[in-house]
């Protein structure tokens, strides 16, 4: 029999532990502070996940995460210009041009937010989360780890929740549609750290706007843990994308847990684009909570060496007539290994809902492995439900057509692979975002 | 003093790669600049090995002899070497590449054709690529479609049809062309041949075929009868219409 030593929970460890929240905490309103500190509760006491839970049957966090070597990064002042900016960041910038807004997060602090003046006069708040807390209070206090991903929700919920430094807030009224996305850039540069950030998106009554979200870092030598907890409202007749892309240097764990929630007759779509980092885990629960939502949910994932990408996904369908699409397609390479698990839940009273599900792997080397496991769970009679997945090779023949007809191997390798990914960035052709992910794998295609 | 062969295939043995037996047991075959060759035998004579090993098809192995192309061996050039000296292969069996459009895979193509440093130049390869369809009555919009991808046999064989033409090979091998095409897709396919063949007679076509029903429509100035690997008959085109009628039972070697 194994009891755990009160005091010696799980992932609490030298750095990650009470003080460190209360520490946090400190200066804060009450109510975060006690939000912060009941999360901490709820880390405590759940395990971390071991491989004997379905969810993280892949993904041996035991092996893959190490909690005791990793020490917090404490908000601070940081300015960001664009002179001073690491050439990586600066690049991945440069094609952002077209937006509404931008904002920038260097380690986990957001350093500069622009918002063009016009939106901001019709009401459209874009702003760092600590900084809302002063100036919003109730938006925060109402919607931050509340509703959408609590600290109820999992052991990596709950300590989000309680040791997030900063994040983005992005609140559009009422009736405003905005043409150009919301650009985030967040980088981080300190190794062996771990980072927790929040992303919280209200879109009001028929607004529309598009959020495009990028994380990036160098290489690391010692493991950087980046957690990022993501939480969408679109409320009655709203339309919001949401696109993530995560490129992380290697040595970087990057855990993106996002919840959409959709209410009637809105449209939210999200695009999940994995290509770096050592590990990557997603959890999306995409909830249809009001009559006539829909929701497309596309992934991309592109691994090499012994990249692993692990994406959990749910597709919860509360209401009648609601509609989710999901595709999410991957290329591995080296020794790279990817998991996909997804559920459709349709839950009774959910009548007449159309919820499909595709996940589609190309191998492109003997080594690299791929796992699909799809899943449906059903309570409602009247509905539409498919789901697929594939795990196919990159064969012979297909190589031998392209180069009978003069393109060298790599260039026959190139087509197929971007040929195959194409298909999912086609879904969703938001400016900026199909080109800078299609040059970014051609590249390393190239290497 | 005769022209150097555009083809010349000298006792040539292959197997399939990581296996044993022998498909092709001593090949001998030449083909003159602009001539029209069929090469006909029953399933599993080696017809195809040939026409794949003449590409370069990674899974075939040659263990003895020699295919010369213009005089050069090329057994040891990757397929894409081949291709772009000139040689190429209708497939029996074209492959499905979803994502990708034919017009793309055929810039791709063309732009692989060219020496390093040299850019295609893209509204010439698009007036061409437009000509080349026209040529064959093909409508513009099939170039938008991904390559091969959800096509009938004969969408996939007209494709093949439209990259020789826009490739513009020196030597063509049409492996089974003819296999699985109804009367009408057989003739679509047979008219863009011949007028791909008037339109350049330098070009060298080797048809490789079980039936004679494609000879109906290409005339071929040279049959040979393929069997147990090896060449057993060389004739004109009257040797199609016996084979047509008194099939290739009396080529079978005793045991």
């Amino acid at each position: 029999m194994s009891v755990t030593t009160p005091g010696l929970a799980e992932g609490v460890t030298e750095q990650i532990n009470r003080e460190a929240v209360e520490a946090l905490a400190a200066e804060e309103p009450g109510w975060l502070r006690e939000r912060r500190l009941e999360a901490w509760s709820v880390y405590e006491s759940t395990p971390i996940p071991s491989k004997k839970l379905e969810e993280w049957r892949y993904t041996d966090l035991s092996k893959k995460l190490s909690l005791d070597e990793l020490s917090l990064l404490p908000w601070a002042e940081r300015q960001f210009s664009e002179a001073n900016a690491p050439s990586e960041l600066r690049s991945a910038m440069a094609s952002d041009r077209a937006a509404s807004g931008h904002l920038v997060e260097l380690d986990g602090s957001v350093a500069r937010v622009d918002l063009q003046d016009e939106l901001a006069s019709k009401g459209v708040l874009l702003t760092s989360i600590r900084s809302a807390v002063q100036s919003h209070p109730d938006l925060v206090e109402e919607l931050l780890a509340t509703e959408a991903v609590p600290a109820e929700s999992g052991k990596f919920q709950a300590l989000n929740a309680a040791l997030w430094t900063d994040g983005i807030l992005l609140h559009v009224p009422r009736g405003v549609r905005m043409e150009l996305p919301i650009r985030v850039s967040r980088w981080i540069s300190e190794a062996g750290r771990a980072l927790f950030s929040r992303t919280l998106i209200v879109a009001d009554e028929g607004s529309r706007v598009s959020f495009v979200d990028e994380v990036l870092s160098p290489d690391f030598t010692r493991q950087t843990f980046v957690s990022s907890a993501v939480e969408v409202f679109a409320r009655n007749g709203a339309q919001v994308q949401f696109v993530s892309l995560q490129r992380l240097g290697r040595g970087a764990f990057h855990l993106s847990q996002q919840r959409t929630l959709a209410d009637n007759d809105s449209t939210l779509d999200t695009l999940n684009v994995s290509l770096g980092g050592s590990v990557a885990r997603i959890d999306l629960n995409a909830e249809l909570r009001g009559a006539g939502a829909n929701s497309d949910m596309l992934g991309l994932y592109f691994g090499e060496e012994d990249q692993h990408f692990d994406h959990n996904t749910r597709q919860d369908h509360r209401a009648p007539h609601t509609k989710s699409d999901l595709l999410y397609k991957g290329a591995l390479d080296g020794r790279a290994r990817a998991v996909f698990r997804g559920i459709i839940k349709v839950h009774r009273g959910a009548q007449q809902t159309d919820a499909y599900q595709t996940n589609r792997n190309l191998l492109l080397s003997n080594e690299a492995r791929a796992d699909s496991l799809p899943n449906l769970e059903i309570e409602a009679d009247d509905v539409r439900c498919s789901h697929g997945a594939t795990v196919g090779q990159l064969d012979q023949d297909h190589l031998f057509y392209l180069m009978s007809r003069g393109l060298p191997r790599a260039q026959a390798e190139r087509l197929v692979v971007m040929g195959f990914l194409g298909e999912v960035l086609s879904r969703l052709p938001l400016g900026g975002v199909v080109e800078k992910v299609s040059s970014i794998i051609e590249d390393r295609l190239r290497a | 003093m005769s022209e150097i062969p555009i083809l010349e295939v000298k006792n040539l043995h292959a197997k399939v790669a990581d296996e044993d037996t022998e498909i092709l047991r001593g090949v001998d075959l030449t083909l003159a600049k602009g001539e029209i060759h069929a090469i006909m035998g029953p399933n599993g004579s080696g017809k195809s090995t040939l026409a794949k090993i003449v590409a370069g098809h990674p899974a075939y192995e040659p263990t003895e002899g020699q295919v010369r192309y213009l005089g050069q061996d090329v057994l040891e050039l990757d397929p894409d070497e081949r291709a772009r000296l000139g040689i190429f292969l209708a497939f029996q069996y074209p492959v499905e590449i979803p994502g990708v459009s034919i017009a793309n895979f055929m810039r791709t193509a063309m732009q692989a054709h060219l020496d390093e440093g040299e850019e295609l130049d893209l509204f010439d390869f698009q007036d061409q690529l437009l000509e080349r369809m026209e040529l064959l009555d093909m409508d513009p919009s099939f170039a938008e479609r991904h390559v091969n991808d959800g096509f009938s046999g004969g969408e996939k064989k007209r494709n093949e049809i439209l990259q020789m033409a826009v490739l513009r090979p020196k030597l063509a091998v049409m492996d089974e062309t003819d296999s699985g095409l109804d009367i009408d897709a057989l003739q679509v396919v047979a008219n863009g041949v011949k007028k791909l063949h008037a339109e350049d007679p330098e070009m060298t076509v080797l048809i490789i075929t079980h039936y004679q029903r494609l000879l109906n429509y290409i005339q071929p100035d040279h049959v040979h009868v393929m069997v147990g690997g090896r060449i057993v008959r060389s004739g004109g085109p009257e040797l199609a219409e016996e084979l047509e009628t008194e099939g290739y039972e009396q080529f079978r070697a005793p045991a």
